[in-house]
């Protein structure tokens, strides 16, 4: 039996859900009070898809939502080709090496770009404007269709967790170009496997790489060297050669900062006993000189310059290790990996992951079994989600809409709740950079917050209410309403039209504001289409649908 | 997690009191606005010029030969000449496009800070954006803007139940802006519409029930109904004082976005609600091509600014700009010499303008050594001789009346003398 299958055994024992059918309307729960069956089947599919599709609640019901998380756990099992071929259609960078993508979409480049006449050199840019545009709205475009559209909703759930936290901004230099393949060769490629896999690939990623600056370290200038350049500058002679050393400014922390602050041992980990300090930024930075991008006509990739090294002896604290020095590249890499299997590794990443699947505060002892689990299993990824799915807190009543939706959130569970089809991506991308929230460009290497405080600014619900409504009276560029969404109810009476809308969209119960302003829109003077499209709009801009 | 103050706050008696006000359309702010100290209520716009403003193409060094040497297809010419700066000193003149804030400059209310900018050497937008609105350079744990954790430190006595003392004049908060203070960021006229469909569910006033629906309220709901009234009450406010009669002003503005966001400020300004700081963006500044000298793109660009902030200073009046500073800034300036393409490159130090009647000014600011190699930054970019710290804590200390400026900043005093570029300094 399969560590999952235990994991899922001991929890249904454990769980004793509360009968099947719903909890007693019109009150407020009890926190003790159990998640009813169709409560908790709404709950898995808040958290670990982007809500429920229509229909998908009974579904579940039906074939039992252990039966589904299971199902999800094992994303190679579930058919998800249509939309693929449908990425590989519209999305043909994703497919692409960093060599191939970097060849088909670096501007033009020609020798002669001194004589040419400012129209050429107008055309020149608007080309170079053009192809970058197209490689970054492919990456976006992708990234959207897929988590409203793939049947393997966890995997999307979580790929967007580790998009978020190994976060680049497709905007910064090259990263406009591979962030294709940063996303395909380290978060998707890795999101169900180790974690210390998935840091190493990011380490390496070009687009990680220069998104935060180790591409330009290398080891400080000896004496000798800037005695030289300061010569030269004094005698106003600057050779090709001197140029290069001035440019070789030695070391750059920023990456060896981020990878202990935000992507292992954590930001609350800092200048603690035991956690890292600012000596052990420097060492690690030190042991990453030389990990460069090699932007060759043949090969775009990593590479180790090993004159950009620095081959000191080196001593981390965090590590409790000291290396001689001379390691090459493998003294990095070890550090990544021992950085990764580290305790405080273990809580952090538990932590976070808690804080996204489960709730803004997570519960601690949950974050203890769940960096217990990280640890023993040496970060297998698949096993940790277990964890937190088959906990009990998961399915506690204390959890359950517990959670502010993200713009992000919020957008692909509108479009998921309404079945919506997407031809075309780019006003739904728009829309998500008014929300505060463009897919692959937040400006911080932190990735975008995960709690609700961050998304609830005066004025900011204003494009969540467009959007809400946009998408109910179909005027959303590219998207498209199922043909039939409003015609089997049409005939209803206004009661039953939105009892039929709002079980469908807000199936876990609804907020007393939105059923009293939905209970005026029944009573109402309104041609059945435009009652049926003010109350959708309702319901998705209502406090409730912000909720997951 | 002290963010969740504000939320708290509409819960409170005093919250609900205040949307209840708010939803019957009496504004509370209104019989505050009678206080006579709103008037002289200390006012700070931030411009953030976004991209790398070229200093030395808008505060010129025209009496320099090198400045020409380095610069031969963007230089502006000398006072006088055709196309040529309009002179400020013997040393230094505005861009040619400046007429407006040359006018300004003639009245005392201009100082141009040179070689302003950030100790961390970072050429990249975002970091040097980031660490500038933070007022953090290197220092990666502050996330909060540096406007806003003043406008949170000085969150007490009167201040406190103003609706509007900040807002973005755009649909994003500025970093500058983002924080635990509720700031308004102002969406597009387009957007507002759908505050029209939501206001009942949203507007403040709860009736219970009634809907003949099974009511489950979640623990969150409150909050996020609490966001929501919070959003309309001070979008209603906005939109009430931008359509009273009379508020528009004569001044001219320039039909631009920054002429527009301006516009708005301006009259949010005179509506005297207690506004206390406003920022805009001004994008687009990153020349690295077909910049342009005395005409192109770039003089555009500063005519915009130039005519946005006259017609600002215009429209407000000697009364109130007295109490009102602009501050006009980028995240740092570009190489000396020009590149191969009619443009120059990301630099190191730049510089800012400060226009209004706190600033004492006709003067330039902040130390100048000259365009010579071994004066520049890595040989190349303006030095920065003044960290814009220093120029924040001015403002705070002298502007806006921060007790403690002195332990704002994270990891950083102000070391040696203020610029004195303001008044009270």
């Amino acid at each position: 039996m399969s560590r999952v299958l235990i994991a899922a055994s001991i929890l249904a024992a454990a769980l004793a859900l509360a009968p099947a059918g719903e909890p007693d309307g019109g009150t407020v729960a009890q926190p003790g009070e159990k998640l009813g069956q169709r409560e908790v089947a709404f709950h898995c599919l808040n958290r670990l898809a982007y809500g429920p599709a229509p229909g998908e609640v009974d579904d579940l019901l039906k074939r039992g939502w252990m039966a589904w998380a299971l199902e999800q756990l094992e994303p190679g099992s579930i058919d998800d080709s249509a939309l693929e071929a449908r990425i590989a259609r519209d999305c043909p960078i994703m497919a692409l090496s960093d060599t191939e993508a970097i060849a088909a979409f670096r501007p033009p480049r020609p020798k002669n770009r001194q004589d040419l006449t400012p129209e050429e050199q107008l055309a020149l840019q608007r080309e170079a404007n053009r192809l970058r545009q197209s490689a970054m709205e492919q990456l976006r475009s992708a990234v959207l269709l897929r988590a409203a559209l793939s049947r393997r909703q966890f995997f999307e759930v979580v790929a967007n967790f580790w998009r978020n936290h190994f976060s680049i901004d497709q905007q910064k230099d090259q990263c406009q170009i591979l962030g294709a393949s940063y996303e395909e060769q380290v978060i998707r490629k890795h999101a169900f496997g180790k974690f210390e896999d998935m840091l190493v690939a990011s380490a390496k990623h070009p687009a990680m790489l220069v998104y935060l600056d180790n591409v330009l370290s290398q080891r400080p200038m000896t004496e000798r060297e800037r005695a030289m350049v300061e010569r030269a500058l004094a005698n106003r002679k600057k050779s090709e050669f001197i140029q290069k050393l001035e440019r070789s400014r030695g070391l750059n922390e920023n990456y060896a900062r981020e990878v202990m602050e935000l992507h292992t041992v954590g930001v609350r980990n800092e200048n603690i006993p035991g956690g890292y300090t600012q000596q052990d930024v420097i060492a690690v930075a030190r042991s990453l000189t030389g990990w460069t991008v090699s932007f060759g006509e043949d090969r775009v990739g990593f590479t180790f310059r090993k004159e950009w090294h620095d081959e000191d002896p080196k001593s981390i604290s965090v590590l409790g290790l000291k290396f001689p020095g001379g390691g090459g590249v493998e003294e990095g890499e070890e550090i990544l990996r021992r950085l990764a299997r580290h305790p405080l590794t273990a809580e952090f990443i538990s932590w976070k992951l808690c804080r996204h699947l489960v709730n803004d505060v997570p519960p601690e002892a949950l974050v203890r079994a769940v960096a217990a689990e990280y640890l023993k299993t040496g970060g297998d990824l698949k096993a940790v989600y277990t964890a937190i799915l088959f906990s009990p807190e998961f399915y506690s009543r204390a959890n359950f809409r517990a959670k502010f939706k993200t713009p992000f959130e919020f957008a692909v569970s509108a479009l998921r709740a309404t079945g919506s089809s997407i031809e075309d991506t780019t006003e739904t991308l728009r829309m998500l950079e008014d929300m505060g929230q463009p897919i692959y460009r937040c400006k911080d290497p932190t990735g975008y917050y995960d709690q609700a405080e961050a998304w609830l600014d005066p004025g900011t619900l204003v494009y969540r209410w467009t959007f809400a409504l946009r998408l109910a009276s179909g005027k959303m560029r590219g998207i498209t309403l199922p043909p039939d969404f409003y015609k089997p109810i049409l005939d209803m009476k206004p009661d039953a039209m939105r009892d039929a809308l709002a079980g469908a969209i807000l199936p876990g119960g609804v907020d007393p504001a939105t059923a009293r302003r939905c209970g005026e829109i029944v009573g109402g003077d309104f041609r059945p289409r435009d009652r049926a499209q003010e109350l959708l709009g309702t319901l998705l801009g209502s406090p409730t649908f912000q909720e997951q | 997690m002290p963010a969740f103050n504000r939320r708290d706050f509409l819960r409170s008696a005093g919250g609900a009191a205040l949307a209840a006000w708010a939803h019957a359309g009496l504004s509370p702010l209104r019989a505050l606005a009678e206080d006579p100290v709103r008037t002289s209520l200390p006012k700070l716009v931030v411009l953030y010029l976004r991209g790398g403003a070229d200093p030395i193409n808008i505060v010129i060094p025209w009496s320099d030969p090198t400045y020409r040497k380095l610069r031969p297809g963007l230089a502006v010419g000398a006072p006088g000449t055709p196309g040529g700066c309009l002179e400020l000193t013997k040393e230094f003149g505005l861009h040619p496009a400046m007429g407006g804030l040359h006018a300004l400059w003639g009245q005392g209310l201009v100082a141009p800070i040179l070689n302003v900018g950030s100790p961390h050497p970072t050429r990249s937008h975002f970091d040097a954006q980031d660490f500038m609105e933070y007022a953090a350079p290197g220092v990666r744990t502050i996330t909060e803007g540096w406007l806003n954790r003043w406008l949170t430190a000085t969150n007490e006595g009167a201040r406190r139940d103003v609706e509007l003392r900040a807002l973005a004049a755009q649909p994003l908060l500025p970093r500058s802006l983002r924080g635990q203070f509720p700031v308004l960021a102002v969406p597009e006229d387009k957007a507002l519409a759908s505050m029209d469909k939501f206001e009942d569910l949203y507007g403040g006033e709860k009736k219970e029930g009634g809907g003949g629906m099974e009511e489950r309220p979640a623990a969150g709901s409150e909050r996020i109904l609490g966001a929501g009234q919070e959003t309309i009450r001070k979008l209603r406010f906005l939109q009430e004082i931008l359509s009273r009669p009379g508020g528009r002003g004569a001044a001219a503005f320039p039909a631009s976005r920054l002429g527009r966001q301006l516009q708005g400020i301006a009259q949010v300004i005179k509506a005297d609600v207690g506004l206390e700081v406003a920022a805009a963006d001004v994008p687009g500044w990153d020349h690295h091509a077909r910049q342009g000298g005395p005409d192109g793109q770039m003089a555009t660009m500063l005519g915009d600014l130039s005519s946005s902030i006259a017609a600002f200073t215009e429209d407000l009046g000697p009364d109130r700009m007295k109490s009102t500073l602009v501050l006009v800034m980028s995240e740092f300036g570009r190489t000396v010499a020009e590149n191969g393409n009619d443009g120059t490159d990301h630099g190191h130090g730049g510089m800012m303008l400060a226009v209004g009647g706190p600033v004492s000014g006709g003067k330039i600011y902040g130390k100048w050594t000259g365009l010579e190699t071994a004066q520049l930054y890595e040989g190349r970019d303006m030095p920065v001789h003044t960290d814009f710290r220093l120029v924040f804590a001015e403002v705070l200390a002298a502007h806006a009346k921060l007790a403690k400026s002195e332990t704002f900043f994270p990891d950083w005093k102000p070391a040696g003398p203020m610029l004195g570029f303001l008044r009270n300094a």
